[in-house]
């Protein structure tokens, strides 16, 4: 939980312009996913549908771990920085830390008030989404 | 082979990449993503952002004009530059900047046809260094609020059997989707369509490289097709304004039609709107 933490640090107080630069960093920060879900068949079974613009989630559970990859197209970069923040924030914790994650971590960010209220409303459902998918690993006791 | 109406207010990506230097004009990106710019941007261009900057923050409504003059003299545009708007998604923004240019009275803006995604495909060059403009004392001179309809407008038009385009898409049109498919958190309580309206979604206006069609293709969409005419009042509407301020463009600049509005409340409002008539 330390890394949400720190994330919300890291935007509390940012003007307009350090955001941009935040969100920049972010997107190129982005792992590309593994070779082995990029073809993936089951695709369409990966996108968050409330986004906008396609994101496609993969929500892995192995040794108590939960890995996340996600795949944004181009050229959607502040997607891609959104997306970013939220993997950063959450990749490598356990089922139950992900499970208590603070449900007003986006909120706290203050993007939609520096970006827009539009572009940031997609963010909630790729978080709802990684949330509901570690639940239905099962791994939540 | 027709020409456009206003041939001279469309500009190529070779016109723009010849006036870079040119001082008497000012190249700018209006985008839906606001990373666009900052990853890299035409040389020379400045940045707009539609969402908080064209916009008021607190009602909805573009910026007062004691806002708009303190954005463009912070931004070194005077009211004698010719303002030429690029952007992504086929120029959504940039004819949305371009329109709000308008009703806040900038004389000359011109629209790079193709927009973003067009000079990216042509391998021109990107920088990331921002233009440092000389700041300029803008005056607007008068709003024109001619180019806009607001529901009262919207109304009183519908009433009096005079045409409405929607330009959103068909199953917006048909009340099947409350919003733009992929496009959930901009609903509406209500879908369907303002009563007689027909519908021409924006993307009908545009080739696959986001350059506008030919002036005889857009003539037979608009006035063959939908018997829609140059000498009457015609409202354009979607879901915010943006695409319908695209087909506005091409309503009123491409094809000559004389009175255009953009309903920028658009779906948005009337799909909430207590009463408001509905078709399906």
């Amino acid at each position: 939980m330390a890394r949400i933490q720190e994330i919300v640090r890291e935007f509390e107080g940012a003007d307009q312009q350090e955001m941009i630069n935040l969100l920049i960093d972010y997107s190129e920060d982005l792992p590309e996913i593994p070779q082995r879900l990029a073809g993936h068949v089951d695709r369409d079974l990966h996108r968050v549908h409330e986004c906008e613009t396609p994101v496609f989630i993969w929500v892995e559970v192995a040794d108590g771990r939960v890995s996340i990859f996600a795949d944004v197209p181009e050229p959607f970069p502040t997607v891609k920085g959104l997306v970013s923040i939220l993997i950063s924030a959450v990749d490598g914790l356990t089922p139950g830390e992900i499970e208590s994650a603070p449900a007003d971590f986006i909120s706290r960010l203050g993007l939609a008030q520096r970006l827009g209220i539009r572009r940031v409303r997609g963010l909630s459902a790729v978080y709802a989404r990684i949330k509901s998918e570690v639940r239905k690993h099962g791994a939540v006791t | 082979m027709a020409d456009y109406a206003n041939p001279d207010v469309l500009v190529t990506t070779d016109w723009v990449e010849e006036h870079i230097d040119d001082p008497d004009i000012v190249i700018v990106e209006s985008d839906e993503d606001i990373l666009l710019y900052e990853i890299g941007h035409i040389r020379n261009s400045v940045k707009f952002d539609w969402q908080t900057e064209l916009q008021d923050q607190l009602v909805r409504d573009y910026v007062s004009r004691e806002s708009f003059e303190a954005l463009l003299s912070e931004k070194g545009i005077s009211n004698d530059h010719a303002v030429v708007f690029y952007g992504d998604r086929s120029n959504w923004w940039a004819c949305y900047a371009f329109w709000t240019f308008k009703i806040l009275g900038h004389e000359k803006c011109l629209i790079m046809d193709g927009g973003r995604q067009k000079w990216v495909d042509e391998g021109r060059e990107l920088v990331k260094e921002v233009p440092q403009r000389p700041r300029t004392d803008y005056k607007v001179s008068a709003v024109d609020e001619s180019i806009r309809a607001f529901r009262d407008d919207v109304l009183e038009h519908m009433n009096s059997h005079k045409p409405l385009v929607d330009v959103r898409s068909p199953k917006e049109y048909s009340g099947e989707l409350l919003h733009m498919e992929a496009y959930p958190q901009e609903g509406a309580l209500r879908g369907g369509h303002i009563p007689g309206a027909v519908n021409v979604p924006w993307a009908t206006a545009a080739n696959e490289d986001g350059t506008f069609r030919s002036a005889d293709e857009l003539v037979e969409i608009y006035e063959k097709g939908q018997g829609l005419t140059k000498d009457r009042d015609v409202i354009a509407y979607c879901r915010i304004g943006e695409r319908s301020s695209h087909t506005w463009f091409v309503l009123t600049y491409l094809l000559g039609f004389e009175n255009v509005r953009n309903y920028d409340g658009s779906w948005t409002e009337w799909g909430n709107l207590v009463r408001a008539p509905i078709e399906k």
